[in-house]
């Protein structure tokens, strides 16, 4: 009896012990679930039961300075799928074959994108118009939708490429304007955090909130696209016709420092930018801000414009070229190795004397030289607002103290020893163009936003000259351009003024590229209130070099239309004929 | 006579009225109808809360459209293709020179921005006086 008895109340305890450790087992489980892992967990079920979503407006637009529209931006959807969704192999064939049919991508590729992640959702096809869009979301597949972004797109093509620049996957800027204005074109990103239902979609009546994006600003440039075009068009040509190995037209208004037309050769696709290839990224480059290169004989109008805004010359004012100027030991000659006698200062720039140049400049001397060299802007960067653009390399006394030799100066008075970019030279010409008033280069015209449109103003850096010395100098390049045979250089009904350049190309060790030349122009039109101060460098030319050959009519064909274009009236009478109502 | 005076102790007599199941079945009825009115409600907001989702997809659908046009329209007025319509379908060609006209009349209004790129208009808010409400709707001159 007492035995049967023990076995009952062990029974019992038993029991009682397996429940009792059910319970504790239990219990330690749901402490680990709940109080160790709670983070873990509930970062799990936040990222099953709601959804979050960046909310991206429209990128703004370039425009140029009419409002066409240089680069844009229209709808593009990316189709995200849940990794979830597509585990069962045959409904997530179904689904990938669904896609594929309306997306450029295979459903393998779709298939192997979802199978290789661990993240909950992967965008498995991107960049789908509004109609593929539209076709995607009616198939309504389970754990497959939408998500808005926006292509960037360039209504007149690889036009201005460098400038524009282009964006990334992500629609931020990567090189260029678009990079430079990133923070305005690119407005802010929202953000949606929602709840949502078993295949993901939105639940009606869930949690939701949600920061509204806010879009891009538009920005109007000062880029004129017909003058770019034309400025792009010319420029091949002469590249084409000189088998040359690139170059540079830029086109300024020199009342304003606008900037009509920048264009660089060679350059890329700005709708398919090649990414991968490292070799091809220096073509992203904007070559007229970030490489420098000897100016030559074009620099002889700083040199030039110092001895006349000193009151140390006039264009009539004598000196007799013997052919050589000695400086430091150094002899420094002719482009053709000349001697011309009794020259005027208007001579020395008409046939581009060296040692002219070199004369001017030791009668300003080093400090007042360097100084009207700086006050041009040389040495330091225009302040253009584009990233990449370099200071050029300017040598003075001050800087380099130890270095500097007298002969620098002479070699700078004409061109040589002294880096500078495309920008800086056309802006020093636009500033004898304005009365001697330098202007910051200007490429925003006007940023309009929701808020409403804010305009830029032209900005002055400074009174270089005075406007009498100016107008003075730029007579002088009239009379130069009237020196050159038309067939290079003539804008039929307009008087123009104009300084060709044939420089020597240096390289890193010092030296220079043997039989390598850069072949230069710089000028304005109309001579009596320009309207435009255009640089043409052509670098390399095959055959003859001399700037007046290969640049001179690339200026006179791109004048001839751009002012056309900008109904600037003839100043030469012959070829206008009056319209009597 | 006891049965009786049993019957009446065990009914109230308020309950013995003939109307009582009807008014039992129509308190039934309304409490049933006032229970199906959350759900209606509810209803009617799912359905007015998927009406006005469908009506933002099309807002944003029509948005889009006309994003996708406004590009569509640039690239019709991009230089290249005026120059190819000109040349191909208009057979047009270079001049060999240029003449220039000069007329006594007003020079073309410089071109301005497209108002698409403009930012939109706000109408602008009337400020009248305390006096001017109070009074407005008199027919004063």
């Amino acid at each position: 009896m007492g035995k049967r008895r023990f076995t009952e109340v062990w029974r019992v305890w038993a029991v009682v012990a397996a429940i009792v450790m059910a319970t504790v087992v239990v219990t330690l489980r749901l402490v680990q679930l709940q109080i160790v892992d709670h983070a873990q967990y509930a970062a799990d079920a936040r990222l099953i039961h709601y959804g979050q979503d960046t909310l991206a407006d429209r990128r703004g637009a370039l425009l140029d300075r009419n409002g066409y529209p240089l680069a844009a931006s229209e709808a593009a959807f990316n189709v995200m799928v849940e990794k979830r969704a597509w585990e069962d192999p045959a409904e997530a064939q179904a689904a990938a074959d669904s896609l594929a049919e309306i997306t450029d991508a295979s459903s393998a590729e779709m298939l192997g994108i979802v199978r290789d992640t661990e993240a909950f959702e992967i965008p498995v096809a991107r960049g789908l118009n509004f109609g593929q869009g539209v076709a995607v979301r009616e198939l309504g597949l389970p754990g497959v939708r939408l998500l808005e972004g926006s292509h960037r797109t360039y209504p007149e093509g690889n036009l201005a490429a460098q400038l524009l620049g282009f964006v990334g996957q992500e629609n931020s800027g990567l090189t260029g304007l678009e990079i430079d204005l990133d923070s305005i074109l690119g407005g802010n990103p929202g953000q949606v955090i929602y709840e949502r239902d078993g295949i993901g979609n939105q639940l009606a009546f869930g949690d939701r909130s949600e920061i509204p994006p806010q879009p891009g600003a538009n920005v109007v440039l000062s880029i004129d696209r017909y003058i770019q075009r034309l400025a792009e068009q010319e420029l091949d040509r002469a590249i084409s016709d000189n088998k040359a190995e690139g170059g540079t037209i830029i086109v300024i208004q020199p009342e304003t420092g606008q900037v009509l037309a920048m264009a660089s050769r060679p350059t890329f696709d700005v709708t398919k930018p090649d990414l991968s290839d490292n070799s091809k990224q220096a073509l992203f480059r904007n070559r007229a801000i970030t490489d420098t290169y000897e100016p030559g004989s074009v620099f002889k109008l700083v040199t030039a414009s110092a001895a006349l805004d000193l009151g140390l010359v006039s264009p009539d004012t004598w000196w007799y070229d013997e052919g050589v100027v000695h400086v430091s030991g150094w002899s420094i000659y002719n482009w053709d190795n000349s001697a011309n006698g009794s020259q005027t200062v208007q001579q020395i720039l008409s046939k581009s004397l060296n040692t002219g140049a070199a004369w001017l400049a030791s009668l300003c001397g080093p400090t007042d030289f360097y100084d009207y060299v700086e006050r041009f802007g040389f040495g330091v960067t225009s302040d253009s607002g584009l990233s990449g653009e370099v200071d050029g390399r300017v040598r003075t006394p001050d800087s380099d103290p130890t270095g500097w030799h007298p002969v620098d100066m002479a070699t700078n008075s004409f061109g040589q020893g002294i880096a500078v970019t495309p920008l800086q030279m056309v802006m020093a010409v636009a500033a004898i163009a304005n009365d001697g008033v330098l202007m910051k280069p200007q490429l925003v015209n006007e940023i309009v936003d929701l808020l409403g449109s804010q305009v830029v103003e032209p900005e002055a850096v400074r009174q270089v000259m005075s406007p009498e010395s100016a107008r003075t100098l730029l007579d002088m390049m009239g009379v130069v351009s009237e020196g050159v045979p038309t067939a290079y250089l003539d804008v039929p009904g307009y008087s123009i003024g104009a300084k060709t350049g044939t420089a020597n190309i240096a390289t890193e060790n010092g030296g220079y590229k043997p039989d390598a030349y850069i072949s230069s122009l710089v000028g304005v039109a109309p001579l009596e209130d320009p309207e435009i101060a255009v640089l043409v460098k052509i670098d390399e030319p095959e055959g003859v070099p001399w700037g007046t050959v290969v640049a001179g009519p690339v200026f006179s064909r791109l004048a001839e239309q751009a002012l056309a274009y900008l109904k600037v009236p003839p100043t030469e009478e012959v070829l206008v004929s009056s319209l009597q109502d | 006579m006891a049965a009786n005076r049993r019957g009446s102790s065990a009914i109230p007599e308020v309950l013995q009225d003939a109307n009582i199941p009807v008014i039992l079945i129509m308190a039934a009825l309304v409490v049933g109808v006032a229970a199906l009115l959350p759900l209606v409600q509810t209803s009617l907001a799912t359905s007015t809360g998927g009406n006005v989702s469908r009506l933002e997809q099309m807002r944003e659908d029509w948005q889009t459209r006309l994003h996708e046009q406004e590009v569509r329209v640039a690239e019709l007025g991009s230089l290249d293709r005026i120059e190819r319509e000109a040349k191909v379908r208009l057979k047009m060609v270079a001049p060999d020179s240029v003449t220039y006209l000069r007329i006594d009349a007003q020079a073309p209004a410089p071109h301005k921005l497209p108002s698409r790129y403009l930012p939109d208009e706000k109408e602008p808010v009337e400020s009248g006086s305390l006096w001017g409400d109070l009074f407005g709707w008199l027919p004063l001159p």
